[in-house]
């Protein structure tokens, strides 16, 4: 089958992946618009709250230089996510490394989570905000992955370097804590 | 209100409201949660939690795309063409030859010099054992003679002369020889290994 000149939406993303390699830039396009707005939110979620985009754009620009190193075990959100996560450690170890020469000032005791300030609106995201910022940080990512982005658990266990079973865990406490907490408000 | 113990559709209500359950499947968890009062309020929680998606800047995807390189780029790093690794395998063929041939062409050089050497020492031992009936050498006094440089590094008429007649020699006339190889000048302390010597000799 000859493959349209146009992209279609129902392509998947191999076909897309092969379009891409075949030297069509309006795949990688069509790949990007498909999975940007996930993985902004991912970060966010995370408690990323500056330079999400040029996160995701690093995301994607190392991703499609490893192209060739997907075998597509896994669908290409759950590999992108699992960069994306790997690049948000990089971006936070660095960050401690820097404030261990620069002098602790007092914006600096804000939480990470908690530099989401201001940014949610509404009563209700408001309290979710804060239930989510009672979680420790793996039961955030695998809560928020499960909740927010639909992935299985086997996904969840990829892209937060864990088991199946230790994500079933966290996203169960999670859910606990969450419930609790929104019943408590 | 009692917690439910039906693990399966507790799993399945992230699912059920991602729409990512197969007909059957969702028709399942639907008809469950329409009696289960804990999975409801699971549900309400979920859906709350989905709805509040924390705020994300909305991504430019034109400068994204911008910013990846285009594949073929990328593939020379990974896979060189065959016309390069040909080119690579005539190389490595010609860097061997160059080895082995310049290999070859020492040792020849090195044999040949010492061809050389043998002749010239030969050619060395010959005043030495001019004159004498014992011509022939034995094993122990061919290698003996070239240790005994003194013939050819410094010159003395007495060494000669004693080394030609050395085997006609009673014991009182060795006895007199070994006083004057007594006498001899000390060899210096930088003296040359004999084999030089020879050598040395050869070029005289």
């Amino acid at each position: 089958m000859i493959p349209s000149p146009e992209g279609r939406p129902d392509d998947t993303d191999t076909e897309l992946i092969n379009r891409w390699k075949a030297g069509d830039s309006r795949a990688a396009t069509q790949l990007v618009g498909r999975h940007s707005q996930a993985l902004a939110r991912f970060a966010a979620s995370a408690g990323e709250r500056e330079g999400i985009e040029e996160l995701v754009q690093d995301t994607f620009v190392r991703a499609f230089a490893s192209l060739d190193s997907f075998r597509g075990a896994s669908t290409l959100r759950t590999w992108l996510f699992t960069i994306e996560r790997r690049l948000m450690l990089d971006r936070r170890r660095a960050e401690r490394r820097s404030r261990e020469t620069v002098p602790v000032e007092e914006s600096d005791h804000v939480s990470e989570y908690g530099a989401l300030d201001g940014l949610i609106a509404e009563e209700a995201q408001e309290r979710v905000r804060k239930s989510l910022e009672a979680l420790s940080p793996t039961q955030r990512e695998v809560f928020t992955l499960r909740v927010q982005q639909g992935l299985s658990y086997k996904e969840i266990a990829e892209v937060v370097g864990s088991t199946e079973g230790a994500a079933r865990v966290h996203y169960h406490n999670a859910l606990k804590t969450v419930k609790e907490f929104l019943k408590d408000e | 209100m009692n917690k439910c113990i039906n693990s399966d559709i507790q799993e399945m209500l992230p699912d059920l409201l991602h729409g990512t359950l197969a007909d059957d499947a969702r028709k399942r968890v639907e008809a469950h949660v329409a009696t289960c009062e804990s999975c409801q309020e699971d549900l309400d929680v979920l859906r709350t939690v989905k709805s509040a998606a924390i705020f994300a800047p909305s991504i430019d995807v034109d400068g994204v795309v911008r910013q990846i390189p285009p594949y073929r780029t990328i593939v020379p790093a990974i896979e060189r063409p065959a016309s390069t690794r040909v080119v690579s395998w005539l190389v490595a063929a010609s860097l061997v030859l160059v080895v082995l041939g310049g290999g070859s062409v020492l040792m020849i050089q090195s044999k040949g010099s010492q061809a050389s050497n043998s002749t010239s020492y030969s050619q060395v031992q010959k005043p030495v054992a001019a004159g004498s009936e014992a011509t022939k050498l034995s094993p122990q006094e061919s290698v003996v003679v070239p240790k005994t440089v003194v013939p050819v590094v410094a010159p003395n008429p007495h060494a000669l002369a004693l080394a030609a007649d050395a085997d006609g020699l009673s014991d009182g006339s060795l006895v007199q020889l070994m006083n004057d190889m007594d006498g001899f000048d000390a060899l210096p302390g930088s003296e040359p290994d004999p084999v030089i010597s020879v050598d040395s000799g050869d070029s005289l």
